[in-house]
């Protein structure tokens, strides 16, 4: 399912409250938040520590080049974690 | 049994409060022990991120009646936790939630007693409810995380839409609408505070409605009085799996009331015990862990691993026998016991009964001086 309405131009960035660090006992990444806890998988991760001022199509470009695959077929992961964080309000669009 | 790891370590770093909310879960009996020091809290800290927690909740009792509580924050936050302040407010002027802010608080949730001044002061028992309007206030013009929590019971339960509006002017991003949960305190005034069938239908209506029409702007949750569900909630998902309580005076226990409501059980002390080691290997802890414990109808049941057989306190409190199934549950061979109080409450119609105000503890604090009661 693919989040619907997220431009490749918005930025997206971690909302006021939340923080991305790295799980000592895991090694992976987790936000932490009033309240909460989301243990992100290793995709997510990766997402996430992007949020940082570029755009949603910025970070497909460079995931793409990273993992070495066409950004056509991450995109519609992206904008479905993106999606789900933003539902989360995790994240905020500007 | 293997240990999980644990999520996050509520620390209730003083029982004493300039409230006396009838409600409080605190327990209505503690002992003359000190209170952890700075240093002593400090290494709980260590040890519990060590443990894997990644959450803090500094609770109480009114956790900024203690004056290190900026230096336990900075603590927590060497120790990558988390931080959330669970306060009333009172205390909370500008110099102490600067000093907050520079140790690094992540976030604050901040009870009400009501949205009305006399009634929420009448709660309390105390002139509270405007400092608390000044305190959200403030933590909003520092812009740290606002949580509102209203406790809701009996006396206060059909102003929901007034203290809906309230959270909406004070720009809160989360408001809790908890009915009360019947421990410490509470439980003693259950017979006040318990609201009726009527009441509580009225409610979820509202509160329901109040989260579709705020959904993207205030997250809203509603807790029910568990006595009106047909089964358990999963209290602290399951005991000893993610949460730790540390209690004013150094005992570690798998949840804030299990002191005073299971009698029965020895809880370990830090002053004399690793948290690795409570948390692992404690008879306290591993009790309840799990299933095996169960006794019928939890053990052979399909929800058995979504509600843990309920509140273990509470099974404690309803039957004296902490390792039965939650009397809450419509399969529990208990659960006349709840439908009889629920019975008689309802019984009562408009006359609300009196309830017994919370008291402070006497515990006995070093180098340190209770800053609240002056307000």
């Amino acid at each position: 399912m693919q989040a619907p309405g997220i431009a490749g131009s918005a930025q997206p960035k971690l909302a006021g409250g939340v923080r991305l660090q790295t799980d000592s006992k895991t090694g992976n990444g987790v936000l932490l938040f009033p309240e909460g806890v989301l243990e992100l998988n290793e995709t997510a991760q990766d997402i996430v520590s992007r949020c940082d001022g570029r755009t949603v199509g910025e970070i497909i470009q460079t995931l793409a080049e990273e993992y070495d695959v066409d950004p056509e077929m991450l995109r519609a992961d992206v904008q479905e974690t993106l999606g789900d964080l933003q539902h989360r309000k995790l994240i905020e669009l500007v | 049994m293997i240990a999980p790891r644990p999520y996050a370590l509520l620390a209730e770093i003083t029982y004493r409060c300039p409230l006396h909310c009838p409600y409080c879960s605190n327990p209505t009996q503690t002992g003359n022990d000190q209170e952890l020091t700075t240093d002593e809290w400090t290494r709980v800290i260590r040890e519990a991120a060590a443990l894997g927690v990644l959450q803090i909740g500094f609770s109480g009792g009114e956790p900024l009646a203690r004056r290190d509580l900026p230096d336990l924050v900075r603590a927590a936050r060497q120790a990558n936790l988390y931080t959330n302040l669970i306060t009333s407010g009172i205390g909370l002027d500008d110099d102490r939630l600067g000093a907050l802010r520079d140790a690094g608080l992540d976030s604050v949730q901040l009870s009400f007693q009501s949205d009305n001044t006399d009634l929420a002061d009448e709660i309390a028992g105390s002139r509270a409810h405007r400092h608390k309007l000044d305190a959200a206030a403030k933590i909003r013009a520092v812009r740290i995380p606002l949580s509102l929590n209203f406790v809701i019971h009996r006396r206060n339960i059909d102003r929901l839409p007034q203290m809906i509006a309230l959270a909406e002017s004070l720009q809160a991003e989360r408001v809790e609408l908890a009915n009360v949960q019947f421990y410490g305190w509470a439980f003693l005034n259950r017979a006040a505070l318990l609201p009726t069938r009527e009441q509580v239908v009225r409610a979820r209506e509202i509160a329901t409605a109040a989260k579709t029409r705020l959904a993207g702007k205030i997250d809203i949750f509603y807790v029910l009085p568990d006595y009106y569900e047909k089964r358990p909630k999963p209290c602290l998902a399951g005991w000893g799996q993610r949460y730790l309580t540390v209690n004013p005076i150094g005992e570690v226990l798998p949840c804030p009331t299990a002191s005073s409501a299971i009698p029965d059980l020895r809880f370990e002390n830090i002053r004399s015990r690793a948290l690795d080691w409570i948390w692992r290997e404690s008879e306290s802890f591993n009790r309840f862990r799990g299933t095996e414990w169960m006794p019928e109808p939890c053990r052979s049941c399909p929800q058995r691993e979504i509600d843990f057989g309920g509140c273990r306190c509470q099974a404690a409190l309803l039957t004296g026998n902490a390792a039965t199934t939650d009397p809450v549950c419509e399969l529990s061979p208990n659960r006349a016991r709840v439908d009889a109080v629920l019975r008689e409450l309802n019984s009562l119609g408009d006359n609300a009964l009196d309830w017994t105000y919370r008291v402070n503890p006497k515990v006995v604090t070093v180098s340190e001086t209770a800053v609240s009661a002056r307000r």
